[in-house]
């Protein structure tokens, strides 16, 4: 891998490539560039994950004809789409050096913070969801007491942002969760479970289920189900698969043209 | 090109929270959490995510001003610490020393911290002093 990041280096096919190095024992994001390649030795591949795309990103549009490479998961290869379809990253400037993660037997080296879940506490389990279940299981409790429990994971939401910082593809310039107009300097931010719906609604047929936000959110919200459940809609009613498909979501509301389609075929449950 | 990731401590309470500076050619373009740092893990509050924003904010203090006639002005430090000395002695020699209180903060260091209680109780002479986090 070092070896194949030092000739990209090298031979000009990337500029910079962006992977991790310890530093002071921490596993650190860091730009690896030609001026220094013996700094390409000490690259490695986790434990930590960092939006290194939301950074490529970044840089991009501070310097548009700067080429990157970058270590990507599976999930860093979905963000890469996204952003690619939603006119955020041109993957042409994009060099990617495919890195395992999911628990597979196919997959040596698989080093994700989500092979080992959490064991959640007794509180969360009487009261709120356990942020490993699957839809299935969230949605065979009742009506009341799924909204119950989900209003007692929002509850604990200290609208720190994190979610939405810390996402990959949250690329707006202006967020409708802290837009001036909508909400004034002096006034809070949305209300509990505003917030979060307005989230889950642009993150239909965007989110590319990395969980990042799940990690960063200090009050353990299931986010990550929440966001799992809004793409099984967007899949089911409309026939998209995020993170793979090479055109915009159904949701695109930029243009003129409407672009929503139902998927052809049955009648599909809308129970939310 | 040059981009850095800095990793370095939330100035803003006393918790610690780990935190990583994303510095372009020299300017502080983001924030974000350390995520193996042992006192955050990964998570920070709305303050320390928008870290940056304080340093590039055009509404800064980067130099000490004094206040003349309800207006502040700029000084240099000498004439503003010589404003200051001034009239904590005024205050102090009309009032007691008792009339003064001390308030420190958690973005200042433990040392920083340590002085501005030994300067209340050893120069001033009062044991007025508090501290943001109790506040």
């Amino acid at each position: 891998m070092n070896h194949m990041v030092k000739m990209w280096l090298e031979q000009g096919k990337v500029d910079v490539f962006l992977g991790y190095k310890r530093v002071d024992g921490h596993p650190l994001p860091h730009v690896f560039s030609k001026d220094n390649l013996a700094d390409v030795d000490e690259l490695i591949t986790g434990p930590a994950r960092y939006p290194l795309e939301k950074i490529a990103a970044a840089i991009i549009s501070e310097k548009p004809d700067i080429k990157i490479g970058l270590l990507a998961r599976d999930c860093g290869q979905r963000t890469l789409n996204v952003l690619h379809v939603w006119n955020q990253l041109n993957t042409d400037s994009i060099s990617v050096l495919n890195v395992p993660c999911c628990p597979s037997n196919l997959k040596e080296h698989a080093d994700c913070s989500y092979l080992e879940p959490e064991k959640r506490g007794p509180d969360k389990q009487i009261h709120g969801f356990d942020n490993n279940m699957s839809i299935d299981d969230v949605e065979s409790y009742k009506p009341k007491e799924r909204f119950e429990r989900w209003m007692y994971e929002f509850q604990k939401c200290i609208k720190c942002y994190g979610c939405r910082n810390i996402c990959p593809v949250c690329f707006c310039k202006e967020c409708s969760l802290e837009h001036h107009d909508l909400i004034e300097a002096k006034d809070l931010p949305p209300e509990v479970p505003i917030f979060h719906l307005v989230r889950a609604v642009h993150m239909a047929g965007r989110c590319i289920d990395c969980g990042l936000c799940e990690d960063a959110c200090p009050a353990d919200i299931p986010l990550r189900l929440l966001y799992r459940k809004v793409n099984q809609v967007v899949k089911d009613v409309f026939d998209y698969e995020t993170g793979t498909s090479t055109h915009q979501p159904p949701f695109s509301v930029l243009g003129e043209k409407v672009t929503l389609e139902l998927k052809p075929l049955k009648t599909v449950s809308m129970d939310l | 090109m040059d981009y850095k990731f800095i990793p370095s401590v939330c100035s803003y309470c006393g918790t610690g929270c780990g935190v990583l500076f994303q510095v372009m050619d020299g300017k502080l373009m983001g924030t974000m959490p350390l995520k193996t740092h042992p006192v955050n893990e990964g998570k920070l509050c709305i303050k320390g995510w928008n870290l940056h924003e304080h340093v590039n904010s055009g509404n800064r203090l980067k130099h000490p001003l004094v206040r003349m006639n309800g207006h502040f002005r700029p000084a240099t430090w000498e004439k503003a610490i010589e404003f200051a000395s001034n009239r904590l002695k005024e205050i102090i020699g009309k009032y007691g020393p008792d009339s003064v209180g001390v308030l420190v903060s958690a973005k200042i260091t433990n040392e920083e911290n340590y002085l501005a209680q030994k300067f209340a109780r050893a120069c001033i002479g009062t044991n007025n002093v508090d501290h943001c986090a109790r506040l």
